[in-house]
């Protein structure tokens, strides 16, 4: 299955990049394909295209703050989950797909 | 027929010390008995006495009687109205607030459950200091003084009343002395305690009915008063206490000599003195090996003992609240970081401070490194880094503290609080002292610079009007041109001894340092005369802090041979601003562009003209400046001891050229926060590498996350990474607060983005004993990984890196390969090639 996500924490410095590499794990260990845009103190990174967001079955927005360009998954599922989400069990989040 | 005139109370504190002693000033300009009556509480007071008056504990809104009888009982009845309608009600105004610490205490986490008391105050000498509560001024009276059993009576209250009539005299003269403000506000305070009617009937009626002596009835109405006044609801009242104990002590001190005066105290292990106030002669007689801390009630009075201080290092704090509940020997921190001083020390609070001792030795160690050698910048440029100092006692401080120099002696505590000024023989043995410690190294002594806010009583100064624009330092020489004489012979006669140099404050013309150096030179020919050695070629400089000095520069340089800018007054007079006034107090900042460009015009000046040139200033302490001071191209920057090593650390990682550049760049800023953007930039290109093998622990040890994040934050302030630790701790605490950090697996990632940290950087603590962390896991953690980043980087190389690294720590198998790892400098390897730095 085609997957994007973000992800983005309070500070920017940490979590954001630990959640994207936990749900980049998961998604290749489940056999799905993902890419993951990071929110964090360098801005935006890994910036998702409206191609990929429109051929994606799923958005998985790991998120604890207002995140940028949120108008790009008006017309696409979402699932939005806090990043602890992310780091706890990210299979759960997977599993809602 | 008594003429009454009743009133209520308008003051909201009621009638404390400053209102009783307006009142009692007027009702005493009459021969009339005046009776207070407070129709309250039906306590009743003779108007002619402080200590009865506030005896009658009068509150806001009380309805109160004045009773009036005798020859001009009318006079005083219409003085007396005119007082309660016009003049009470003002008396609130003036009350003294400066020292008093406002707002909560903010605690350390460490510290918020640990049990432990803390008195507030306010520090005005950095440090932490632990030792047991001694009490120095007040009142006591020594061991084996009779207290009873007199045999004459009118002799011994002789004795009393003329120690009491010379008390207020002394009061009077030195009030007088000391101009306006706060000192002078309470001595005449104090003054009018003394010439109390009930203090002199309280004494002498002791004498009289119960054949105490002078001592005893001195004790007595110690006791009287302090517990009258200390029984009181008001706050101010109570403060009150320490007034009368210091006028017993003094009036004790006077009937029996110097033995009584609280000189005599010895301090014989670690201590924290703890006194209303002290003077600095008094400071001075404390054993500064076990002198660890200072607690003054007033600093208004004191602040010359506060310099002192700060100058030997004794972390100080003033006003601190409810200092009468102190148990003498008690043991205690005085933590002048959160400005408290802390008793009932529970385990926690040890554990504390023990670490607070580590942080402390650790930064000193570090900093032990660069004491020893010559200040250089990285490209091996010198810059002299010396010591300000203010008594011989500093000379040694400042040269173990790794001081190249003595860049600014000032002399003028040699002449205060004193009778009389010191002889040539007695300056002569103090520099000559100086020069000794100095062993070779040039010793810059700044003739006195007194008058303005430093008065001295045998000078007989009249009060300024604005005292900073007045009468002061150079300027009074040739008034008193055998006090300067004095001094220049004594110096001329030390210059024999090593490298003395002759420096004169304030000099704002030519003319100033012609006269000055004809005096020195006739004192160099007398000395001649007699024979005496003395350096012919010894140095003469000038300070450069008066505006007009800098314009004049060029005509100053054919007469004096070196310069040291006074950066603390050329910023308030270039500025026209007055630091102390918090309104305006931020115009003081040494990054104003106009202010560099005058720096630059300084020192380009002497350079042209091939002379030395120094700086003395504070801003010459903070490290933050020093780019921009080393691009300026100073010879020398003198500070005070403590900031030696650091600066010279710092020193060590710049380069010159970049300074130079940073400099020229900070002259084409227009305004102080564009410098002060072009610093941080600078400061963030040249700092630290981002993890180093001294900032890895292998065997941490902490009891709680608390702990284990202080640990971390220290090792940042240890290597000079910070110079804010706590606001680095609380910036996690904040981040913490959100989730935990505690991913999972045992490790932690406790991460800020702070304005105090100077260099990104990264911590990493093993941990002998798990700490618990409330982790998503809930397991405890092994190991922490700490990630402080600069408030202003965005998308820096470092960020990148530490995404690398919060990437990794995802992945099993690089955790266990900082398990496995036991050694920092291959840890700090492996984890650098895995995150790519």
């Amino acid at each position: 299955m085609k997957i994007v996500a973000v992800t983005a924490c309070p500070t920017g410095i940490a979590h954001t990049y630990m959640a994207a590499e936990q749900l980049e794990k998961t998604a290749r260990k489940l056999g799905h394909s993902i890419k993951v845009e990071t929110q964090g103190a360098m801005g935006i990174e890994n910036k998702l295209t409206e191609d990929e967001i429109n051929s994606a079955a799923v958005a998985i927005l790991a998120v604890d703050i207002a995140i940028e360009e949120s108008e790009r998954f008006d017309h696409i599922r979402k699932i939005k989950v806090p990043v602890q989400a992310a780091m706890k069990n990210p299979e759960a989040i997977f599993a809602q797909i | 027929m008594p003429l009454d005139l009743s009133f209520s109370c308008p003051l909201p504190n009621g009638v404390h010390a400053r209102p009783a002693s307006a009142l009692e000033e007027v009702a005493r300009s009459f021969t009339a008995d005046v009776l207070l009556l407070n129709q309250r509480t039906g306590r009743s007071a003779n108007a002619k006495s402080i200590l009865s008056i506030v005896g009658a504990d009068i509150r806001f809104s009380d309805p109160c009687l004045l009773k009036i009888s005798g020859l001009d009982e009318e006079r005083a009845l219409v003085a007396l109205g005119a007082f309660i309608r016009n003049t009470l009600p003002r008396q609130e105004t003036a009350l003294p607030t400066f020292a008093t610490a406002t707002g909560e205490l903010q605690l350390p986490r460490c510290l918020e459950k640990s049990g432990a008391v803390f008195r507030r105050g306010t520090a005005v000498v950095p440090g932490i200091a632990q030792g047991r509560i001694v009490r120095a001024g007040g009142f006591n009276v020594p061991d084996g003084l009779p207290m009873d059993g007199i045999t004459d009576v009118l002799a011994e209250q002789r004795r009393v009343g003329d120690a009491l009539d010379e008390l207020i005299a002394w009061y009077g003269r030195r009030a007088s002395a000391a101009g306006k403000g706060i000192e002078s506000d309470l001595l005449v305070a104090h003054r009018s305690l003394a010439r109390d009617e009930e203090l002199r009937t309280c004494l002498f009626e002791a004498i009289t009915t119960r054949q105490r002596t002078a001592a005893g009835a001195i004790a007595d109405a110690e006791a009287r008063f302090t517990k009258i006044l200390a029984a009181s609801e008001n706050p101010l009242l109570r403060e009150r206490v320490l007034d009368v104990r210091d006028v017993c002590a003094q009036l004790l001190q006077r009937v029996y000599g110097d033995a009584t005066a609280t000189r005599s105290l010895t301090l014989g292990e670690d201590s924290i003195v703890v006194a209303d106030s002290l003077t600095p002669c008094q400071f001075l007689f404390l054993d500064c090996r076990f002198l660890k801390g200072l607690v003054l009630a007033e600093a208004g009075t004191t602040s010359h003992t506060v310099i002192l201080a700060r100058s030997f290092g004794v972390p100080t704090l003033v006003g601190v609240e409810k200092i009468d509940g102190l148990a003498d020997n008690a043991e205690a921190v005085l933590d002048a970081d959160i400005g408290a001083l802390v008793t009932n020390l529970t385990d926690t609070a040890q554990r504390y401070y023990s670490m607070e001792r580590q942080r402390l030795d650790g930064r000193q160690a570090v900093l032990r490194n660069f004491s020893g050698k010559r200040a250089t910048t990285r490209d091996g440029h010198a810059i002299e880094i010396a010591a300000n100092i203010a008594t011989v006692e500093e000379a040694d401080r400042a040269f173990a503290a790794g001081a190249e120099g003595i860049g600014l002696f000032r002399t003028e505590m040699l002449f205060l609080d004193r009778a009389a000024a010191p002889d040539e023989a007695e300056q002569h043995e103090i520099y000559h002292r100086v020069i000794e410690a100095a062993d070779g190294c040039p010793v810059i002594v700044r003739t006195m610079d007194i008058g303005g806010d430093k008065a001295l009583s045998y000078l007989n100064l009249p009060p300024e009007h604005n005292p900073f624009l007045g009468y002061r330092a150079m300027r009074i020489y040739r008034h008193f041109e055998s006090l300067f004489r004095t001094q220049v012979r004594a110096l001329v006669r030390a210059s024999a001894y090593g490298e003395l140099r002759l420096m004169l404050p304030m000099v704002s013309t030519l003319e100033e340092i012609r006269w000055a150096k004809k005096i020195i030179a006739e004192e160099q020919d007398r000395c001649a005369a007699e024979s005496k050695p003395f350096d012919k070629a010894m140095q003469i400089g000038t300070m450069v802090e008066v505006p007009s000095a800098a314009f004049a520069l060029n005509d100053f340089c054919r007469e004096v041979d070196f310069f040291s800018i006074g950066s603390n007054d050329l910023l308030q007079y270039f500025m026209a601003v007055d630091r102390t006034d918090s309104r305006i107090a931020s115009l003081y900042n040494p990054l104003q562009p106009g202010f560099l460009r005058l720096l630059k015009q300084i020192v380009d000046t002497a350079r042209a003209n091939k002379k030395w040139i120094g700086l003395c200033g504070e801003m010459g302490g903070q490290k933050g400046y020093l780019p921009l001071l080393a691009g300026l191209g100073l010879d020398e920057i003198s500070v005070s001891a403590p900031a030696i090593g650091g600066l010279k650390a710092e020193l060590s990682r710049l380069d010159l050229a970049d300074c130079q550049q940073l400099f020229a760049s900070a002259l084409g800023c227009a305004t102080a926060d564009e410098v002060g953007a072009l610093l941080d930039k600078f400061s963030a290109q040249h700092s630290l590498p981002l993890l180093a093998p001294e900032m890895i622990v292998i065997n941490a040890d902490a009891a709680t996350k608390e702990e284990a994040i202080k640990r971390g934050v220290d090792l940042l302030y240890i290597h000079g990474r910070t110079e804010q630790p706590r606001a680095i701790e609380e910036a996690i605490w904040q981040r913490e607060a959100t989730y935990s950090t505690g991913f999972g697996h045992g490790f932690a990632i406790p991460h800020c983005k702070s304005g105090a940290i100077n260099a990104n950087s990264l911590v990493v603590l093993k941990f002998s004993q798990p700490v618990p962390w409330n982790s998503l896991d809930e397991k405890p953690v092994r190991v922490v990984i700490l990630m402080a980043i600069r408030e202003s980087d965005g998308a820096s190389e470092h960020m990148k890196i530490i995404s690398a690294l919060a990437r990794q720590v995802t992945h099993e198998s690089f955790r266990d390969s900082i398990e496995q790892e036991q050694d920092p400098a291959r840890l700090c390897a492996l984890i650098k090639s895995k995150i790519g730095c």
